[in-house]
Parts: structure tokens; sequence; C-alpha cells
């Protein structure tokens, strides 16, 4: 069936059961052709006279019945026909157009509002038609992936429905002054004269300025704790004080939406998580599917074409690498590629009039590169081809309206910049291979420091906490340079590999380890490679001029591997990642990171909550490494021993190649990603490596081998440190001062630490092990012996804690259940229950634990200072105490002077309304003796979380 | 010179809050050491009894061997701590693997079926009174205080009131 006998055949269905005909967005959908192709059909079949359209917006197109009774909409006048039946639908007609500015709905015009967020709109809807205020809400989703977006329909929804009575959709993005909380609060919640310097007349918030209408919150997570509680009190009372009023007199009836990147569970506080009952999560833009990606595309050119008032067309490549480039940013990300390529075929097509080209070989090397990023995926490839023609041709139509406003957007217009730039220079009289070469450099400019405002900027100030700014400046300069002068296509990821290898090796070179040796496979395989090879070989001499040292011949391989790999980056063949972890987040935050850092795709992570069985996690391991395997094994990095028999089971269960590492890091993930991300990795190199990465990794095989052999030679060994300097004497001497001292604060009684020196080190060590077990190793050499050595300045740099950290983790000591209790409110709660009924004898731990919750909560509300969960425990068994001890008569006492000192305390009045409450409810009254042990009991929190922050 | 032992208590509850504040300040101690078995071996409860130990004192938690076994350690003299302990069964093991003490303060412990209550906070169970008979016939007084301040009452009069030794 050809498109045009397609589009016919829909709309002979649809005159049978619609009145109103369909828009061209409507049968694109239905019928599964591009929206452009079918507005060409449509339109040559209405020149034909074939199919009809209206005349308002959006146009509805439908077929040209003989009657014709239906022309009271129509751009021709109405044929006489049977007066009766005439009237029956101009009364249906008429009907439906008075109802129809409320059944416009702006979401249908939303790309996957049928599709891939059909939850979300209804969400939505749900969200908005609530009665009476509707509920607030929360959208999540990641940069770029239309959080204002859809923030905007919202609120085009709500005024289209009447549910808000006032124009204006105000937004506020809490990121802007994340940096000043004071300032924050009173951008959003006004001030009166006098509450801080400056503020010289009272000033309202946006609070009070979107009363009756929608405030939009983005980046919520970076509202800081007494923000947010202020923002709660507001939403469970709608009242709010502006900065220096003490009481909330301050009304507004205002939608809040807001949004954030995060994951509310661990960036939000708990009780301002409760009070949001809808959480919108919006899709990933990869994860959308071919045919939404297309549509979008095709928005955003519509979009561009809007704004030059010109055709652009674009060969099928050119769609593929677009929608390929789209690597962390989403949508966002589409929207300013899309904005790059049309500047530059703005610029190369100026003097066509009609249209603009947009050519595969003029494209930046980024957005090439997004043909190949496509053409991995062979199953989305095939996906796309089926919808795709051989060109596109993406007309102006207003009817898809001009840009929202979004941070994507440029706050200039870049073609008017261009065209009056090229005319400029015409006239001094430059040839266009000229002006070309220059406006280029200037729309790079522009677009760049567009880009930088978003979240790569953010990206590299991330990577700053793990490598030195001296590093990542340095590889900025390498990145220039290989930009300029060796015309090699440098990609999003670069820097961060780049930087994170130059610091590896860099660090080796400083801490003395032993050279890398150069294997014949790796000389071979480089010399397939000169152009990259001569690239390291510049880069060395960069590097060396920048260190003043030697860097070995060894590096320059192993860097031409890299540019190699940064290159190509082939998809197959890659070792998979997958990063197990106790705890509800813990893998998958860690994954995150990296994954972020080094955008590779190598990688999954699996969460286990405690409470999960041995049986399902290896399921669930299981599922994630054959997800990841790319034919090349996996790396599975785990937290803990107790998945150290996962190895051979996974291998089983999945015929993959498992090879696991324990005590993972994100460091380690970091570095297992950089090392499986060369193309010359194998599993058994990267494991390999990793477990001599930094020393501290130690590999389940050997654990497990080391426990046995201490089980079954001498189970009654004692542990050794061992301490190396050249004499044995000095250096060393000291470090076993240092050790011990720590070593009896931290009550280990079962390590010694014993003195080596560097001359008949080997000899010595032989000996130890005989009645001893090493468990690490630090000095001015690493010795050969199985067991983690720390480098001098780590164990003088950490004043050696972190050392003894080190040793406890080797004894299997981790913390991450308490970890986990400060992520879980409903752990916390039932351990509260629990720990009520097993030392309290009078008071039923069900009942109170809520009273109790309650309680903490008041508190911490007023106080406007957030408590620990650990601390709400202490805080829960102490008042369940105070209780008891009122019910059995037996209160604590205080002298009269402590208990009229206490009521001076700023924390006495709160307590007081806390204890009131308290009265209301159980009907208890606790004494003035009592109050004063409460809040001292804050008070020595207070002051322990003060000591600990200096 | 040994490990200058200032105060072994029991509290079922071990180190919580405000009452071991008190307690450290008032007999001033470096060191708060929680022994027990079980609480060694619980990681979340282990966690919770070291958070919740008062500003610049460091708390530990270990098992009663080891207890015993850096008590006789030299490196470990310079230790001046308040030991904690769930029952006076833990209390006794101590004692009786050589720390010295004049007194033994009981805070604390938990009603549960085996036991019944002898003070408005203290329960006991067959193995209790037995572990307290055996303190009272070594000349180990009884000290019954919830806070340093409380005027002390001696646990043996109250066993005695109620006819369990």
């Amino acid at each position: 069936m050809t498109r045009r006998e397609k589009v016919l055949t829909y709309l002979e269905k649809c005159a049978l059961s619609m009145d109103q005909g369909i828009t061209t967005s409507e049968l694109s959908e239905a019928i599964g052709v591009l929206r452009p192709n079918v507005s060409n059909v449509l339109n040559q079949l209405v020149r034909e006279g074939k199919v009809k359209k209206t005349n308002g917006r959006p146009v509805h197109y439908f077929m040209n019945s003989e009657e014709g009774e239906r022309g009271f909409m129509l751009e021709q006048k109405p044929n006489i026909g049977f007066a009766g039946d005439a009237r029956i639908r101009n009364q249906s007609i008429k009907m439906k157009s008075t109802a129809k500015k409320n059944k416009v709905d702006v979401f249908d015009n939303m790309i996957g509002s049928r599709d891939s967020l059909k939850n979300q709109v209804e969400q939505a809807k749900a969200a908005l038609l609530y009665p009476p205020h509707g509920l607030n809400t929360l959208i999540i989703g990641p940069t770029g992936s239309g959080k204002t977006y859809f923030a905007n329909k919202m609120y085009h929804f709500a005024l289209d429905r009447e549910i808000i009575s006032k124009k204006g959709f105000t937004t506020f993005n809490c990121a802007d002054y994340a940096h000043n909380p004071q300032l924050l609060m009173s951008h959003l919640f006004g001030y009166v004269k006098g509450a801080f310097t400056g503020a010289n007349a009272d000033k309202d918030g946006l609070i009070q300025e979107a009363d009756g209408g929608m405030l939009f919150l983005d980046e919520v997570h970076r509202l800081p704790p007494e923000g947010q509680e202020m923002i709660f009190y507001f939403m469970d009372h709608g009242t709010y004080s502006r900065l220096g009023e003490t009481a909330k007199v301050h009304h507004a009836d205002v939608r809040l939406v807001y949004a954030t990147t995060e994951d509310p569970k661990s960036s939000l506080l708990q009780t301002f998580v409760r009070r949001i009952p809808i959480i919108i999560q919006l899709t990933d833009f990869n994860q959308r599917s071919a045919r939404e990606k297309l549509q979008l595309l095709e928005q955003l050119l519509t979009l561009e074409a809007n704004r030059i008032h010109k055709n652009i067309r674009l060969s099928e490549d050119v769609v593929q690498a677009l929608l390929g480039s789209v690597t962390y940013g989403n949508v966002g990300q589409l929207k300013s590629n899309i904005q790059l390529v049309c500047a530059q075929g703005f610029l190369n097509s100026m003097r066509n009039k009609n249209e603009i080209t947009l050519i595969f070989s003029q494209l930046p090397p980024n957005i090439k590169d997004g043909l190949s990023n496509l053409a991995n995926n062979r199953q989305e490839l095939g996906n796309l081809s089926r919808l795709l023609e051989p060109t596109m041709v993406i007309k102006p139509d207003a009817e898809r309206g001009l840009p929202d406003s979004d941070s994507y957007e440029l706050p200039y217009n870049l073609y008017e910049i261009i065209g009056d730039k090229a005319a400029l220079l015409k006239d001094e009289g430059l040839d266009q291979a000229a002006i070309n070469n220059f406006i280029m450099t200037d729309i790079n400019l522009h677009l760049k420091s567009f880009y930088r405002q978003g979240k790569l900027e953010r990206n590299v100030s991330s990577l700053n906490e793990i490598v030195d700014q001296e590093i990542i400046d340095l590889t900025k300069r390498i990145q220039l340079l290989l930009q300029e002068r060796e015309s090699y296509p440098v990609r999003d990821n670069f820097i961060y590999a780049m930087s994170l290898h130059i610091s590896s090796f860099i660090k080796r070179v400083q801490s003395g380890k032993p050279l890398r040796t150069i294997p014949a496979d790796l000389i071979s395989m480089v010399h397939d490679y000169p152009a990259e090879l001569k690239i390291a070989e510049h880069v060395k001499d960069l590097i060396e001029d920048h260190y003043h040292f030697p860097i070995p011949e060894s590096e320059v391989y192993y860097m031409a591997i890299l540019f190699v790999s940064l290159k190509s980056e082939p998809k197959t063949g890659k070792v998979g990642i997958v990063v197990a972890a106790h705890g509800n987040s813990t893998a998958s935050s860690m994954v995150h990171v990296v994954s972020q850092l080094l955008s590779v795709d190598n990688i999954a992570a699996y969460d286990m909550p405690l409470e999960m069985s041995p049986k399902v996690a290896l399921d669930g391991i299981a599922e994630q490494v054959k997800k990841i395997d790319q034919g090349n094994g996996v790396l599975l990095l785990v937290d803990m021993g107790s998945l150290n028999t996962f190895s051979s089971k996974l291998t089983e269960k999945t015929n993959v190649h498992v090879k696991t590492i324990d005590m993972v890091t994100t460091a380690m993930v970091l570095e297992a990603a950089r090392k499986t991300a060369l193309i010359d990795s194998d599993l058994k190199t990267v494991y390999r490596e990793l477990r001599q990465f930094d020393g501290y990794a130690q590999t389940i095989e050997k654990v497990h081998r080391k426990k046995n052999y201490v089980q079954t030679i001498s189970n009654q060994r004692e542990k050794a440190i061992i301490a190396i300097c050249s004499t044995g004497e000095g250096t060393a001497r000291r470090i076993k001062d240092l050790l011990d001292k720590i070593l009896v604060d931290n009550l280990i009684d079962d390590i010694r630490v014993i003195t080596v020196s560097v001359v008949t080190m080997n000899e010595q060590i032989a000996k130890i092990q005989q009645n001893y077990q090493i468990v690490a190793t630090t000095g001015v050499v690493k010795p050969e012996v199985a067991a983690p050595f720390v480098s001098l300045e780590n164990l003088l740099q950490g004043g050696g804690e972190s050392f003894i950290g080190l040793v406890e983790k080797i004894n299997n000591h981790t913390a991450h259940e308490a970890e986990d209790l400060e992520h879980s409110d409903l752990l916390t709660e039932e351990m509260s229950q629990n720990y009520l009924g097993q030392y309290f004898t009078f008071i039923n731990p069900a009942k109170i634990v809520k009273v109790l919750w309650n309680y903490c909560d008041f508190i911490q509300h007023r106080s406007k200072s957030k408590m620990s969960n650990a601390f709400k425990i202490s805080l829960i068994m102490h008042i369940a105490g105070a209780i008891e001890r009122y019910l059995t008569r037996s209160e604590m006492s205080v002298d009269e002077q402590k208990r009229s000192n206490v009521r001076t305390e700023k924390l006495y009045p709160i307590v007081k309304q806390a204890n009131e409450v308290l009265h209301e409810t159980l009907n208890i009254n606790l004494s003035d003796s009592e109050v004063y042990y409460i809040v001292a009991l804050f008070k020595t929190e207070k002051e322990k979380n003060d000591t600990q922050n200096n | 010179m040994t490990m200058d032992v200032r105060l072994l208590r029991i509290d079922s509850r071990l180190l919580h809050g405000q009452v071991t504040t008190n307690w450290a300040k008032a007999i001033n101690v470096n060191r708060i050491l929680v022994v027990s078995d079980r609480v060694a071996n619980d990681q979340t409860r282990k966690t919770l009894i070291v958070q919740a130990a008062p500003p610049g004192i460091r708390a530990n938690v270990i098992t009663v061997e080891k207890m015993i076994r850096i008590y006789h350690d030299p490196r470990f003299d310079i230790l001046k701590p308040m030991i904690l302990v769930e029952d006076p069964v833990d209390a006794r093991r101590i004692v009786e693997g050589g720390i010295t003490i004049d007194s033994v303060n009981i805070g604390a412990i938990s009603f549960d079926t085996t036991r019944v209550m002898v003070t408005d906070a203290i329960a006991v169970n067959v193995a209790d009174v037995e572990a307290f008979k055996w303190f009272h016939d070594h000349g180990i007084k009884l000290d019954v205080r919830k806070v340093s301040s409380d005027s002390s009452k001696n646990l043996w009069k109250s066993l005695s009131e109620k006819g369990l030794v």
C-alpha cells in the first residue's frame, strides 16, 4: 500500500466514526507514516479535492463526501442538503465547538503522550484534577529529559481546565542560589524590612507571586533542609512566613510542581517526600521507541525551520547521526545538537532562499559519532530504518508552535547573527570559504559557551574530586592540541578517560611502583595504528614538559591504545561489569557515578536489600550478568565475602565466564570501567590488573585461600603488620609507634606491628610468616606478600586511621546495615518498635511507636534541624522510658537550679509543645525534670555533631 | 598498674542517651566499653551504640572474652573505662575473669517472661539472682542508681524483701 492509499483508507474509516476529522499528527501516529510525509500527501489530496480541511487550528482533515453537510465549519459554502439532517448535525457541531475549550488536551500533542509517557500524563492529570486543590507533584528525570517542558504542559492543562485561576507559570531553579540558602529562601518566601542587611523594604516572594497559579521548583534537591521544611509546612497549611517574621500569617493558593534529577530518597528530606503523593518519572531518551525519537527530532527541527523560515532537508544518515549523538543529555542534548547542525547548515546554504541542506560529511565529529553509536545497536537501527525515508524535508509549520523557553534555548537568535555577520564579511570582500571558516568558529563559540552552562560543567567538577585539578587542566591542553593540530576527533568522555589515565600512571611513576612491561602483542597491535602512536609521542612530550620527569616508553604504547580505543569504541567484545552490593542503593549509586563520568554502557548494578535471600540475589545477579555480557566475560564486583561462592555458580547458570573481586569501592568501579573500555582488554587481564589496583583490593579467591590456610594450618597464628624502612630501625620504628597507638585506641589487641629492614627483607618476612599471618604491609618498598600495601604518604596523611579501617575491612567488618538505616525510615520505625518491646514492660510498642515517631517529627519540624535516624531511635527510647517512669510513678528528679536553667534553653519551648501534643494524645504529663533530660539529650547530640564537624 | 575500671554497670539498654552521658561526666572516664557477646555480633546495634556515645568519649563494643584479655594486657592500661553489660550474668563473668571492682551499679534490667520485677526498673530471673548472690558473697556492693546523683539503694535489700535470696 502506498502512503497515499494508507491515508485515504484511514480517512474513509474515520468518516464513519468521527465527525470532526483528524489532525495530521493523529493520522501520522495511526498509520505509522512520518508526519511531514503525511502532510505532503494530505496537501496534495486537498488540492485534488479528494480531502477537505477545517479552518481552525489545529487543522482537521476528512474525506470530501458527496453530501457535504459538514460544511458548517469548512472553507467552502455548505451545499444545501436534507434540511432536518443538516440541523441535527449543525447542532451537534455547535455543541462540540462550545465544549471544545475544555476538550482540547494540551498533552495530546506532546510526543509520547499515548505511548511512553502515557502513565506519566495520566498521573499529571490526576494530580491536577484531584479535588479540591490537586496533589503536589514531583517530576524526576535525568538531565534534558524534559522536566520543565512537562511542567509547562501541566500548567497549560490546568489553565485550559480552569483549575487555576490566574495566568502565571512561575519557575524557580533552586540551584541558582544553592550556595546562599538565605538568599534562596528570601526569593521564595519574601522578607520584611530589616530581616537582613540590605532588606530595605518588605518584599513578596515567589510563593506570593504565584498565588492562584502554578509554581515550578526545579532542582528541588538543592533546596536546603530548612527550606524543604518551610515548603512542606506551606503544603500542609497553605500559610507561610516571610524572612524575619515569626508568625505564619501569609496565605497563598499555589499549585506546586517540583523537579529533580536525583533520587528523592537520598536527596530530599523524607518528611518532605512523604508529602508528595504523585511522583512522575520521565523516560530516558534512549529508552523511547524509535518512532518517538523520530517524532521528537522532527518536532525540534520544525522549531528551527520556523525560526529560519526555510525548509530543512536532511538525509537518512544525518537523522541517524543526530539520534545517535544523544549520549547523556536526552531531548535537551538532541535539541542542542540540532541547533548546532542547523546553524552550520544555515551558513552553508546561505544562498538558497528556500531550503537548507544538512550533509553528513559536514557534520562536526561528535555528531558524526552518533552514526556509529547507533550502528552498534542493531535492533534500534533496524527499527529506525523501517521508519526512515532516504531524505526528509521539514517545513516551517506555525501550527506546531514556537518553542517554550527552557534552558536549552539560546537567549538570542543565532541565525540572525550568522546572517548579519555573513553579509558584513561579504561587504568587506571576503571569499565564501573564508566567511564560512570565520563564522563556523563563531558558531562553535556560541554553542560551546552555551553547552558549558549545562550538565557537562557539573560533571567536570565532580571529576576533580577524584583527579587533581592540575591533571584536568593538563588534559584540557592535550585535548586542545589534539583538536587543533592532529585533527583527532575528541569526544565527550575524552577528558575523563584521559585524565584518569594520566593520573593513574603519574601516581604509578611517583609511588615508584614497578614499570609496566610491554607485551609483544601490544607492540604489534599498536603498529597497526601509526597515527595514534605519533599522537601518543606528542602527548608524552607534553606531559614530560609539564612534570619534568621522564615518561617510560611503555606508557606511549598504552596511551596509543587509549587513543585508538577512545576513537573507535567498538561495542562488541567489551568485558562486562556487574556491581552487586548490600543496601538499597549502594551498588546503583556507584554505577550511576561511574557511567555518568565515563559514559560507558558495559556496566550494570544489582542492589541487595538486607532482607534479600542469597537465592534471589544469585538469580538477580545472573540476570544482570546475561544482560551485560558481550561475549567476553563479566567482572563481578561485590562488597563482601558472603558472595564469594557466586563466581562458579554464575558461570554455571549463565554460561558466561565470571570473575569476582570483593570490597568494591567507587574508585574501583571507575578503574574497572576504564580498563574494560580499552579494546585490548580481556577478562583475565582486567581481573589481574584490578587485583593490584591501589593495593587495597583483595580477591575473593585469595581471602578464601587464606582463610582455609589459616584454619587448617595455624588457626592460632597472630596477625601482623609489616613496617619496612632501609634499616628497620628509623622510619619503621616510628611507624610502629604510630600504629601501636592507633591499635590500642581501636582496642585491637591481636595485631602486632613488626619492623623490617629492606636489606634482609625477604628472609625476615619469610621467618615472620611462620609465626604470624601478615595482614598488611607499609613502608618504603612493597614486599612480595599477598597482603595490601599502603604507601607511607597514605599512611601518614590519613593519620593511620584509614589504614586501620582497611585492616578492619579485611576482618570483614562493614557498616552497610547502619548506612541503610539512615536511608530507611521504615527500617528505623521497625527497629524502634522492636527495641521498645525488648526493653519496656508496660507500654505497648506497636501503639506507642507511631506516637513517638510523630513526637520526633514534631520537634524536627519546629526546631528546623534534621535528626539522624540513629538519634531518632535514641529519642524514641528515651521518651518511652519517660512515659513508663510516669506510669510507674518513678520519674527522675533534678535539682531546682537545673530545672530553672533549662527554661532558658532554645529548645525548651519546643519540647514543651511536643509534650503538650503527647498530653493530648495519651493524657500523660511529663514533669519538668523529664523535660530537663530531654533537652539535655538534644544538647549532647548537638555538641557531638559540632565537635565532629570541626 | 592495671586498667582503672571506674564503673561496672548493668543496664539492659547498655549505652543509651542521657543516662550514659550523665555517668560518663560524673565519674571521669576516657572510654566506654560495652561488653556483650550478642551485640558484638549485631552490626546494626553495634553501630547505633557507638553513635550514641557522648561527645568526646569513644565507645567500643567487645565480647566478654576480649574484655578480660585487654584488661590483663598492659598496653591497654591507659584506659579508664566505664563498662556496660546487659545482665548480671555477664557482669559476673567479667569479675570472675579478674577485673577488680568493689561495687556493681545496676540501672535497669528489662522485664521479660522469665523475670519478676524487683524495683520499678529492675526485673530478675533465677540466673540473675544466682549472679547477685555471687557478688554479695564476694563482698561486692549492689548499688542501684539510675543516674549518679540519685541516692544509692542496695539491691540485696530489695531481693531479700521479695524473698528471692
